[in-house]
Order: structure tokens, then sequence, then C-alpha cells
């Protein structure tokens, strides 16, 4: 089963995330602020990291660059979660060393296209919605 | 005291069930002080999840926010209905100047009045304690609360720019210098020297309150020199004030960014409210950094 990460300390973005992408048969793990969130990536070493990045506690920018530093989580994909302008996340996401970002708000039915196209589920898929 | 958080969508940020309000009574203003940290930082996330940029904290994070920039939370103030807040705004005070900030209001109860309420009472708080001028910055493009200042009597000073670049070594300089890397006393000593208006939060007691300081000096072979105050925490380096005593601030800009990313090559740095006219704002970007947003300040005099 594939693992995912999500760091996001807005309970119904976690939410919206999680049953959004439960159903393609993801593992979904849930940190609330980039502390717990750096313990559990080198912990469980997941198949990709969703990022949000504004938390509570450490910039999401400063902890993409802790995340990387990590032995084994060098280029683990790790996708921004952000409201910012899309010209401004993109320059962002590349300039930090993200995989790449997805707009907030997070829409349910291409969601799981767009985490389908960092690791795509295993077996078949219909992602028509 | 703090019980409940309002919202239509009746959780609260991590998701405790809480009731709706209905048919809520008008709102009344009453003092940040009768609240907890922990209490104050849950109603300012949740009133700014659905901002652009949320600047989300944590209590920790909020106590460090509130020595660094004077914030008096007697005269800072929480919006309530019903008994349940809505609101908040705080309000640092520094002599004859004061400063509104974190003013948010949650998402289901804007347009009620509680903005106005809030900052109304903030205003009153300053003339108050004597100030006689009091300044605010509000997010580009944040139109609802840049009407409501405009409305209250705030006009626009100037453009301020919030500015990152990730880690990495620079590139190799375009003129060749020299650096001097110097410690906490050298660069408070730097800051007595400084020239320009910097935005409440670069002021020098914001700098003094938030400590960590270090200081670098450069000087080019033509004798162009200036200096850079900075503050290093574990992850990052922030709080940037350069200052160029003789040549272009370009090139001088340019150089003690150089050193100071040289010396730092695995630090985060974000520079805030750096003003747009600055002359070294040139050298910022060809350092690698990146607008990630800007704010409008805004002055009223009372």
């Amino acid at each position: 089963m594939l693992t995912i990460l999500l760091i996001e300390d807005y309970a119904d973005n976690a939410r919206l995330v999680m049953r959004t992408l439960q159903p393609y048969g993801y593992r979904i793990l849930h940190a609330w602020d980039g502390e717990s969130g750096l313990h559990m990536a080198v912990s469980e070493q997941p198949d990709l990291i969703l990022l949000d990045l504004g938390l509570p506690d450490v910039e999401g920018q400063t902890l993409v660059g802790l995340i990387r530093n990590q032995p084994g989580l060098e280029s683990v994909p790790l996708v921004a979660l952000t409201a910012w302008p899309p010209d401004t996340a993109r320059q962002m996401a590349e300039a930090y060393g993200c995989t790449g970002y997805i707009s907030k708000p997070i829409d349910p039915r291409e969601f799981p296209a767009l985490i389908a196209g960092y690791i795509p589920p295993l077996g078949t898929t219909d992602f028509a919605h | 005291m703090l019980t409940e958080l309002a919202t239509v969508e009746t959780t609260s940020k991590r998701g405790e069930v809480i009731s709706p309000l209905l048919d809520a009574s008008p709102p009344r203003v009453v003092s940040a002080a009768d609240f907890t940290f922990a209490e104050l930082v849950a109603l300012y996330n949740q009133a700014r999840t659905d901002y652009i940029v949320p600047m989300p904290m944590n209590a920790a994070r909020l106590r460090e926010y509130v020595n660094a920039y004077d914030i008096d939370l007697r005269a800072s103030a929480v919006a309530q209905e019903d008994d349940r807040p809505v609101g908040l705004a705080m309000l640092g005070v520094r002599g004859p100047r004061s400063w509104i900030t974190r003013l948010g209001i949650l998402p289901t109860r804007r347009r009620s009045g509680a903005g106005q309420l809030l900052m109304e009472h903030l205003l009153a708080n300053s003339q108050q304690l004597g100030v006689q001028v009091v300044q605010l910055e509000v997010i580009q493009n944040n139109h609802p609360a840049h009407r409501m200042f405009r409305k209250l009597g705030f006009t626009e000073t100037r453009e301020l720019l919030v500015l990152r670049r990730p880690p990495g070594r620079p590139e190799s300089p375009t003129q060749p210098y020299t650096a001097t890397h110097l410690g906490p006393e050298e660069a408070a000593a730097y800051l007595t020297q400084r020239r320009g208006f910097p935005s409440w939060l670069d002021e020098t007691p914001s700098l003094h309150n938030a400590g960590h300081l270090l200081a670098l000096r450069v000087t080019l072979e033509s004798g162009a020199w200036g200096w850079l105050v900075y503050r290093q925490t574990i992850f990052q380096l922030g709080s940037l004030v350069l200052q160029t005593e003789q040549g272009d601030p370009a090139e001088v800009g340019q150089a003690l960014l150089h050193a100071l990313h040289t010396r730092h090559p695995a630090l985060d740095t974000k520079s805030e409210n750096l003003p747009a006219a600055d002359p070294h704002v040139a050298a910022l970007y060809t350092l690698g950094y990146i607008e990630t947003f800007r704010r409008i300040e805004m002055h009223l005099a009372l």
C-alpha cells in the first residue's frame, strides 16, 4: 500500500484530503504541524508528502529544506498545498525543491488524478468523475 | 474566557464539534488580556483560515510575537457575540505611535460590524495612551480590509515587500569584496547608525526584542562599503537591515548578501516588510530572493 503523509493544520482540509484519497487505496498519515510532520516523515518514509505551506510552528518552505536533508527523503515526491496565486506558488515550489504544488481550495473531483500524477495508486483505477 | 469558537462548519480548527451562532446579539469588545495565549491563537488561526496568506501560529509563536513587537494585550481586543469570541485585533505601542496587527474576524461572522468595532476600540485605546500616529499594514488585494481602513481615515504611506530566499550557496560575486563577520555587540552598534524608516516589524526595538542578531561588513575594491545586520535562528535568517555607507547600494547590497549566504548556505531566509523603494531591493532579487506578497502600510494621525 502506498503511504501519503499529509502535513496540514486545518481540520477541514485534512478531512477533505483523507476522504478524497482513501477510496483509491492510499494509506494516509496526518500531522498537524511541522515538528510532528518531520518526525513522521523520518519514521514512516512515506511515498509522497503533501505539505501545507502555512503551518503554525514552522513555515512550510523551511520545513521542505529540513525534510530534504533527512536520509531517505532527499527525493521523495513533496507537493506543496497553497492558496497563493499560481505564479507565486510555482516559483516558490521550484525554488524550495518541491516536486510540485496543488492550489487550494482543493477540488475533490480533480485531486485524485493530480495525486496519481505523482504516485499512481496500485491496481487499475478510474479517475473519471 | 474563550469557551467556543463560532463557525458555520460546526467544527473548530482541530475538529471539535461546536454549535453555530444563530441570531447572535450585536458584537461587543473585551480586552485580549482576559484570554490565554492558547485561546487567542485558536481564535486568530480560525479567523484567517481562508486568507491567501493565512500565517497560522501556535501559542509559543504568538508569545514571541507579543514580546518582539511590544503588543499591549490590555489595549488589544477580542470581539464577542453572545459571549463567544468572533474576532480579535492587537495593538503594539511605542511611545507616541501604535500599530494595529493580527486583525481577524471568523469567516462566518464578517460583515457583522465586529471588525470596525475592534478598530474603533483600538483607536480609542491609542488615544487614551497618548498615541499621536496609528499605523498598520494590509496585504495587497485584501480589498475589504483596505476599504475599511480608508473609511476610518487611514492613508497609504508605501508598499512593503515580503521576500524569501531558499537555502543555497550564491554564485560568484560580480565584484570582489572583503567581508568581516561580526557579533551581537557590533550588530547593536550598527543599528544605532541606522538611517531610513523601517516598518514596525523591522524597527530597532523589534530587532532587539527578538534577539539573535549578528552583523557583517563588506568593502569593495572601489572603496565602497556597507553593513548588514540580521537575525539568525536555528533554521532561518531574517530581519535583514542593509545599509550602504559609501558607493552604489545595488553593488554593496550584492556583496553583503553574497557574504551572508556564503556563510549560511543551508539556511532559509525571509525578509519581511522591506520598503519597496529601498535602494537594496535590486540586490535581493539578484541574489535569488522571491517576492511572496506585498503589504500596504497605512497611517492615521489622531
